[in-house]
């Protein structure tokens, strides 16, 4: 391929140019199948660093041992955080703070003010010692919640199917027949807890009339002593208790969403496909219409490999140009965007993977798309080609 | 030996059960410098015969030498650099690359040779100033008059300076006045650049412009009334 000659780079450019609305078309579909794969690539790099970032290797989970992994089916004793910083050691402890967190979690109606319908939301029960078991938990405005009072992770509303005005700080919102008013709102550096509301333990509790908990949250010195809680949970077999550790419990997770992810990959395959599609149409009414214009090419001299790389270069051309649009669009309005889903909410990431698989495709459907038309045109002997209209 | 010896050619296109033979042992010889005319019947061969000097098309059976190459003998890699080495060809209806200006159309076939810019500039230069279109450098094909399409397509075919220009009804397609224009231009060609020029026309009065004057009939050449034989039998 090197030392032959090719054909100016103008040549490839300026054939773009000779049907512009027909590029034009082109480059739009272009543009639009590398944004949907940059969507999709999106969502699940957006899944995947939504449960990486939840889970903590310090940190344990203890939950009922029949409610098979749904923590919201678990129910366990009031007494157990303290039975837990009784028999355990290596319980994390700073100024004099236990770091055990007591929290009772359910999936819930929840009503807000301009709401006609209640949103399934996550509701957390905590006590102050929550954000230093789960320490990516960041209050970013507004004050931690007192009676009657509720805190907001930064995608609750969109886990909701509210608005993001709905949730903000001094808004009402009613769940389990009580009005809550929302006092702050916090971040979670991309987790789970991002989706869910924080309520005091203990009103929570009486709301609910419930005495039980769904699990305690606790903090180890270091990821060997999560074994340790595991080893007690077995022994008091009584308790009926489970001890994970939070970044197994979320890995876990990740298998269940496991077919969601293979999901996006074959529908990226499959939106990737369609494009080679549509691109091959386009680059066949291209070439065909320049039958004898490519044979005069090869009567002067230019080899055909030389020819098929000008025409490769059209359209890949025009596949980079799509997916330059794309991308800027994509990380304009894509980037950041939250989405609903069963588990929670989470934010589409347009990242250094996304772009690359985008790009990816688009590079695939220049060349694929460009390839099989060109070859065909090129089939033709020079003699019969020269004499096409 | 002369420049291009075509040796005992034949060219067979099967179509199905039938066979057509356009050429069948042809045998012709053309001298450095010389302007041969090709006329006969439409349907002939002739553009097969021109083809297949300028290597484009692939004989059934016999040799081409040209320039003491047997161009029969080449594999398509190779026969692409010979042609863009040793051919002009003026097509009937120039095929000009409508992307390309005059001048780029011109330079084409100098990119696929080796020579600095600037020796590349001044031959496009001197093509486009010997068919008189120095003007009309930067126009595209179709901001062109036919006959000046033609012309810009002599210019490229005699710009690389090749062993052999061969031009396959360069005035099919052409009124009266533009004609006389591209004959003349044909002329000068052969005259005052002194480029070996094989022409194929249907026209009789511009094939009497040629210095010799072939025709082919039946799948065979004749010269002043005889059917010309191998050159091997000839200078035996
Ligand atoms: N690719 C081909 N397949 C079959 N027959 C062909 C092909 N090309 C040319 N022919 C036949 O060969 C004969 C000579 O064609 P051609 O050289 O184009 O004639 P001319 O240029 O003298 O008009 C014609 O009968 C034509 O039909
Ligand atoms: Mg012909």
């Amino acid at each position: 391929m090197l030392g032959q000659k090719l054909l100016p780079w103008d040549y490839g450019v300026r054939n773009l140019f000779r049907r512009p609305s027909r590029s034009a078309l082109t480059l739009g579909g272009l543009t639009i199948v590398v944004l949907l794969v940059l969507v999709v690539v999106g969502f699940i790099r957006g899944l995947e660093k939504s449960l990486a970032a939840t889970g903590n290797p310090n940190v344990v989970l203890v939950y009922a041992l029949s409610s098979a992994a749904d923590v919201e089916n678990s129910s366990i004793a009031g007494r157990t955080p303290a039975l837990l910083s009784a028999s355990v050691d290596g319980v994390r402890r700073q100024h004099g703070v236990e770091y055990v967190s007591p929290e009772l979690y359910l999936g819930t109606r929840i009503t807000t003010a301009n709401m006609p319908e209640p949103g399934m939301g996550l509701v957390r029960g905590v006590t102050t010692t929550a954000p230093l078991v789960r320490g990516q938990v960041q209050l970013a405005e507004g004050t931690w919640p007192q009676s009657g009072e509720v805190m907001v992770g930064r995608l609750a509303y969109s886990k909701l199917g509210a608005d993001e005005q709905d949730l903000a700080i001094g808004q009402q919102i009613t769940f389990d027949g009580q009005t809550w008013t929302i006092s702050g709102r916090f971040t979670a550096a991309g987790s789970a807890f991002e989706s869910e509301i924080w309520a005091p333990l203990t009103e929570l509790q009486t709301v609910l009339k419930r005495q039980d908990l769904s699990l305690v949250a606790v903090a180890m010195d270091s990821p060997d002593r999560v074994a340790d809680v595991d080893m007690f949970c077995r022994e008091r077999v009584d308790l009926e208790l489970k001890a994970v550790s939070e970044s197994a419990y979320y890995a876990s997770l990740q298998t269940h969403y496991k077919p969601v992810r293979m999901l996006g990959w074959v529908v990226v395959a499959l939106v990737a496909g369609s494009g080679i599609f549509a691109g091959l149409n386009t680059m066949y009414g291209a070439v065909v219409g320049r039958t004898r214009e490519l044979a005069t090419l090869q009567a002067l001299g230019f080899r055909r490999r030389a020819i098929l790389l000008t025409l490769v270069q059209e359209a890949t051309l025009l596949a980079c140009a799509g997916a330059l649009i794309a991308c800027i669009i994509g990380l304009t309005f894509v980037d950041g965007a939250a989405v609903r889903f069963t588990m929670g909410a989470f934010m589409l990431t347009v990242d250094s993977v996304g772009i690359s698989v985008a790009c990816g495709v688009a590079a695939l459907l220049g060349v694929v798309g460009a390839l099989p038309p060109a070859i065909k045109a090129m089939q033709l002997p020079v003699v019969e080609a020269i004499k096409s209209i | 030996m002369s420049l291009v010896e075509v040796i005992n050619v034949t060219k067979e296109y099967a179509n199905g059960e039938e066979s057509i033979r356009p050429l069948d042992e042809v045998s012709l010889s053309v001298e450095e410098g010389d302007f041969v005319s090709l006329m006969g019947a439409s349907g002939s061969g002739k553009s097969t015969l021109l083809n297949l000097i300028a290597g484009i098309d692939l004989v059934t059976s016999g040799e081409i030498v040209v320039a003491d190459t047997d161009i029969t003998q080449l594999s398509r890699g190779k026969l692409a650099d010979w042609r863009a080495r040793h051919i002009g060809y003026i097509f009937q209806t120039h095929n000009l690359i409508p992307v390309l200006t005059a001048y780029e159309n011109v330079e084409l076939p100098l990119l696929l040779l080796p020579m600095s810019g600037a020796e590349r500039r001044k031959r496009v230069e001197i093509a486009m100033a010997a068919v008189d279109l120095t003007s009309r450098a930067s126009h595209y094909p179709r901001q062109m008059s036919g006959g000046q399409e033609q012309r810009v397509g002599i210019a490229r075919a005699i710009v690389s300076n090749p062993t052999l220009v061969v031009a396959d009804e360069p005035t099919g397609s052409l009124d009266d006045e533009t004609t006389e224009q591209i004959l003349q231009l044909l002329e000068r060609v052969n005259n005052e650049l002194g480029m070996t020029l094989l022409m194929v026309t249907h026209d009789a009065d511009a094939g009497q412009r040629a210095r010799r004057k072939i025709r082919l009939e039946r799948g065979r050449l004749m010269e002043n009334g005889k059917e010309l034989h191998t050159a091997k039998i000839r200078t035996a």
